[in-house]
């Protein structure tokens, strides 16, 4: 994937999201339509964490079956950082099983920021894994 | 009538690139079993070495979140459906 593209209002509905969240970290997945980003499923951080997320399982399980019944794709999951940049942290490399790109939305500073990133690895339960960055572009 | 598991991306290579596995109805650690026994590896991708399900899948039986029914011990029953999903988190 050259870039990651996203309509404003994704842009707009994912940091919402993000900040809405605070102080704890927010996170959700986006949706495709033929290769056009269409939907943001804002979700709940099982973990109520500042400084971890994770999707709460009953709600993915929904956004998933959705995907399923629109024909839609999973084209990325997000999350943010409240207090550090938009890179992928030691843990989010860690816990990375999606072979899509990681969103991150970083709160530090306003105007929030968004990147992506693949990271690939060998085996899906690896817990090393290289970190290749997808530049975003919002279009407005 | 069987259990229809379905199978996410990250696990296709074990499955010959199915999406949807057969199995006869149990526990879902009897359906690891079985898969195990039609997909050499699967038992691991799924399992801990200790036997417990890993945190990082989440499996459903129908839309309920196997953790919070009894774990591998969750009875399926024919007509059933199990999801694996990988889990989505991070820091
Ligand atoms: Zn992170």
């Amino acid at each position: 994937m050259r870039e990651l593209r996203l309509p404003e209002a994704v842009a707009e509905d994912m940091v919402a999201h993000c900040l809405e969240g605070r102080p704890n970290e927010a996170c959700g997945i986006i949706a495709s339509s033929d290769g056009e980003v269409v939907k943001v499923f804002r979700m709940t951080n099982a973990d109520a964490s500042p400084v971890r997320y994770s999707l709460d399982t009953r709600e993915q399980f929904a956004a998933y079956e959705k995907l399923d019944q629109e024909r839609w794709d999973l084209a990325g999951v997000f999350h943010s950082h409240t207090r550090t940049d938009a890179f992928p942290s030691p843990t989010d490399v860690r816990e990375a099983r999606e072979d899509v790109p990681y969103i991150i939305v970083s709160l530090a500073q306003d105007p929030a920021t968004i990147r992506a990133f693949r990271i690939v690895k060998e085996n899906w339960t690896d817990a090393e894994g290289d970190i290749q960055e997808i530049p975003v572009v919002v279009e407005g | 009538m069987a259990v229809e598991v379905r199978i996410p991306t990250v696990f296709r290579k074990y499955t010959d690139g199915r999406s949807t596995v057969e199995l006869e109805s149990g526990t879902i650690g009897d359906l690891v079993t079985q898969l195990e026994g039609r997909y050499p590896g699967m038992r691991e991708q799924l399992l801990t070495p200790e036997g417990q399900l890993h945190r990082f899948v989440n499996v459903y039986v129908n839309d309920e979140d196997a953790r919070y029914l009894d774990k591998l011990d969750t009875k399926v029953s024919d007509g059933d459906t199990v999801s694996l999903l990988p889990s989505v988190a991070g820091g």
